[in-house]
C-alpha cells in the first residue's frame, strides 16, 4: 500500500514538472529498498555507461549539429537545393520540405531546424505567394521531418536500448538506418503531394533550373555535400562504426566551419560546445538512472507481466498496433523523443516482440509516432517553438498545422501496418 | 551597503567557479575527440593503437555527459514534463517549482550519499580500470555529479522560496 502512495506521488512529480533523471532516480530508489537491495548499486548502473561503446555518438552527432546550428550551412542547404527543385512547381514547398528533412536528420529535432531553417523558409515562402496559414504549418511540421534519415540520433538511440535488452534478436544500427529511408522517403512524398494540391492557386514565380547558378551553389557548400556521402558510405561499407562516424564528423564539421567557411570564431568555440553538451548531458544522465531503471523493472519482471495483462485486454496484433499509435501519439506530444525513447523502449519492445513485430519495425514506427507528436496540440513542442520564433499565437499554429497532421498520419497507417516497406531492404 | 557587497563577492565567485567548470567540460570533450580520431587514425594508418585507449574514451563520455548534467542544473535545465505549471497563477506556480527543486535537491542528496560511500569502498580496494589509473577514480564523477547537481537544486529553491516571500510582502 504504502508502494503505491509513493508511486502516486512520484507520478504527480513527474506531472507538475520534476526533472525526469529525479524521477527515474526516486522510483529506481523505491524499487531497489523494496527488494533489499543496496543502493549503492546506483553507482555501477550508472558506471555502465562507459560499457556502451556506441553511446560515443550521442556527445559527437550532438556537437556536430550544433556547429551546423550556429554556421550558415542551412542557407546554404537551401540554395543548393532551390537550385535543383526550385523550376518544379509547388517548387518552393518541396525545397523546404527536402531541405527540414536532411537538416534534421543531422542536427536531430531539437527545435535547431525551426530556427535555423524556418527563419529562411518562412518569408520566403510569403514572399512567393504562398498563403500565410499553409507557410506557418509547413515549417512548424517539417521541423521534425526527417527523423528516419541517418544518422538521426534517436535512431541510434532505439537501437543502443534495444541492444541492450538481449531480446535475442539482432537490431544493428546500420539496419535501422536501412529500414528508415523508405517510410522518411514517403513521408516527404505526401507531405510534397499535399503541398502541390493546397498551392494549385498559387501563381508561384518558378526559378527556371540555371546551369551557372547550380555550380556556383555547388561550389559554395563544397566542403559540405561531402558529408551525407561520407556517414552512408562509412555505415553501410562497414569501414567504420557508428560511433567512429560520429568522431570523424564532428572533427570535421570544426574544421570546416572554424578554418574553412571561418563562420565560427574559434573564441566562440567553447560555448557552442558548452551548449551542446548541456543539452547532451541531460540525457546522458536520463540514460544512466535509467539503466538502474530498467534493471529493476525487468528483476521484478514488469514486462512480463505488462504483456499478461494486455494480452488479456487486446488478442490481435493489429488491435495492439492500434493501441501502440494511440499511446505513444500522446507520450511524443508531452514528452521529449529522448526521454520517451528510454523509459518506454524497455517496457513496449518485450510486448511488441510477443505480438511478433520485428525490433526493427517497431523502432521506425515508434519514431513515427514521435515525429507526429512534436506539433500535436496541445503541447506539441514544435508548436512553441515556432509559435516563439514567428510570433503567432499558438492557437494559428494549432489550426495551420493540422492538415499536415493529416497528410502525416495517413504515412503512419501506412507505416505502421504495412512492415515490408521498412523491411524491404533487409 | 554591507548585504550588496556581499552579493557582488558571491557573484565574483560564482563567475569563477563556473569559468572553471566549463573550462574542464570543453577540455573533457575535446579529450575525448581527439582520442577518438587518434584511435581510429591509428588503426586503419598503422593497423595499432592504444591498448586502453577505447577504454579512456568511454570513460570519457561518463564524464563528459555529468559534467554537461551538471552545467544543465545551473537554471534547472533539465528535461522535464512541463504541462501543469504553464497555467498556474505566478505565485501558486513558483509554489510548485520550489517544491519540485527541493524534491529533486533531495533524490540527488541520497544518491550522493550511497554512490560517495560506493566510491569509497572502491578506493579502499584499490582495483585498476585501466594502465595505472585506479577505478575509484574514474567513478569518482558520479557522487561528484549529485553532490553538486544536489547543491544546486537547493539553491534554486531556496531563490524560487524568496520570491514568493517577496510578491506576498
Amino acid at each position: 500500500m504504502t508502494l503505491y502512495i509513493l508511486l502516486f506521488v512520484i507520478i504527480l512529480a513527474a506531472l507538475i514538472g520534476t526533472p525526469l533523471f529525479a524521477v527515474i532516480l526516486a522510483v529506481a530508489m523505491i524499487g531497489f529498498c523494496h527488494s533489499g537491495v543496496d543502493l549503492s548499486v546506483i553507482t555501477i548502473e550508472i558506471y555502465r555507461i562507459a560499457d556502451t561503446p556506441l553511446l560515443m555518438a550521442l556527445p559527437l552527432f550532438t556537437l556536430a549539429g550544433y556547429i551546423m546550428g550556429e554556421s550558415k550551412t542551412s542557407q546554404r542547404l537551401v540554395r543548393l537545393t532551390r537550385v535543383f527543385l526550385g523550376w518544379m512547381p509547388g517548387g518552393l514547398a518541396i525545397v523546404a520540405l527536402v531541405t527540414c528533412a536532411l537538416f534534421t536528420a543531422f542536427t536531430g529535432a531539437s527545435g535547431v531546424t525551426i530556427v535555423a531553417l524556418g527563419a529562411l523558409l518562412y518569408p520566403a515562402l510569403k514572399q512567393s505567394q504562398y498563403n500565410e496559414k499553409f507557410s506557418l504549418g509547413l515549417v512548424t511540421t517539417s521541423g521534425s521531418l526527417g527523423l528516419l534519415f541517418p544518422p538521426s540520433l534517436p535512431l541510434i538511440l532505439y537501437g543502443i536500448i534495444a541492444q541492450q535488452m538481449n531480446t535475442g534478436q539482432n537490431v544493428t544500427i546500420s539496419n535501422l538506418f536501412l529500414a528508415g529511408l523508405l517510410p522518411g522517403i514517403l513521408m516527404v512524398v505526401l507531405l510534397s503531394c499535399w503541398s502541390l494540391w493546397a498551392s494549385r492557386n498559387n501563381p508561384e514565380p518558378k526559378t527556371p533550373f540555371s546551369g551557372k547558378e547550380a555550380l556556383a551553389a555547388m561550389r559554395e557548400a563544397a566542403w559540405e555535400i561531402p558529408l551525407p556521402l561520407f556517414v552512408l558510405i562509412g555505415v553501410y561499407g562497414g569501414f567504420l562504426t557508428i560511433s567512429e562516424v560520429a568522431a570523424v564528423t564532428a572533427i570535421y564539421i570544426i574544421v570546416v566551419e572554424v578554418f574553412v567557411y571561418k563562420e565560427i570564431k574559434l573564441s566562440r568555440l567553447p560555448s557552442v560546445m558548452r551548449e551542446s553538451m548541456v543539452v547532451c548531458g541531460g540525457i546522458l544522465l536520463i540514460i544512466g538512472v535509467s539503466l538502474a531503471f530498467t534493471n529493476y523493472l525487468i528483476d521484478a519482471e514488469v514486462p512480463m507481466r505488462l504483456f499478461k495483462l494486455i494480452q488479456e485486454l487486446v488478442t490481435s496484433k493489429i488491435a495492439f498496433l492500434i493501441l501502440l499509435n494511440i499511446f505513444l501519439l500522446i507520450l511524443g506530444a508531452i514528452l521529449d523523443i529522448f526521454s520517451a525513447l528510454i523509459i518506454m523502449v524497455p517496457l513496449i519492445l518485450p510486448v511488441a516482440i510477443s505480438y511478433g513485430i520485428d525490433p526493427v519495425h517497431l523502432g521506425i514506427i515508434f519514431l513515427a509516432n514521435m515525429q507526429i507528436g512534436y506539433f500535436t496540440p496541445p503541447v506539441g513542442m514544435n508548436l512553441f517553438i515556432a509559435s516563439y520564433r514567428f510570433n503567432k499565437p499558438i492557437t494559428e499554429l494549432y489550426k495551420a498545422s493540422i492538415p499536415f497532421m493529416i497528410v502525416l498520419l495517413i504515412a503512419l497507417l501506412i507505416i505502421t501496418y504495412w512492415p515490408g516497406l521498412s523491411m524491404v531492404f533487409l | 551597503m554591507n548585504n550588496k557587497l556581499d552579493n557582488s563577492y558571491f557573484k565574483q565567485v560564482q563567475t569563477f567557479l563556473y569559468r572553471v567548470e566549463n573550462g574542464i567540460l570543453v577540455v573533457l570533450l575535446l579529450s575525448m575527440l581527439a582520442m577518438a580520431v587518434l584511435q581510429i587514425l591509428m588503426r586503419n594508418l598503422f593497423e595499432s593503437g592504444i591498448i586502453w585507449g577505447d577504454i579512456l574514451v568511454r570513460i570519457l563520455v561518463l564524464w563528459v555527459g555529468l559534467a554537461g548534467a551538471m552545467v544543465a542544473s545551473r537554471r534547472g535545465n533539465h528535461i522535464s514534463i512541463d504541462i501543469l505549471s504553464r497555467y498556474l497563477p505566478e505565485r501558486a506556480g513558483n509554489t510548485v517549482k520550489s517544491a519540485v527543486e527541493f524534491f529533486t535537491a533531495a533524490v540527488c542528496s541520497v544518491a550522493a550519499f550511497y554512490t560517495l560511500r560506493f566510491v569509497k569502498i572502491e578506493f579502499d580496494e584499490g582495483g585498476m580500470a585501466f594502465a595505472q589509473v585506479p577505478i575509484w577514480v574514474c567513478e569518482a564523477i558520479i557522487p561528484i555529479a549529485f553532490i553538486v547537481i544536489a547543491l544546486r537544486y537547493f539553491m534554486l529553491s531556496i531563490i524560487t522560496f524568496s520570491k514568493i516571500i517577496k510578491s506576498s510582502s
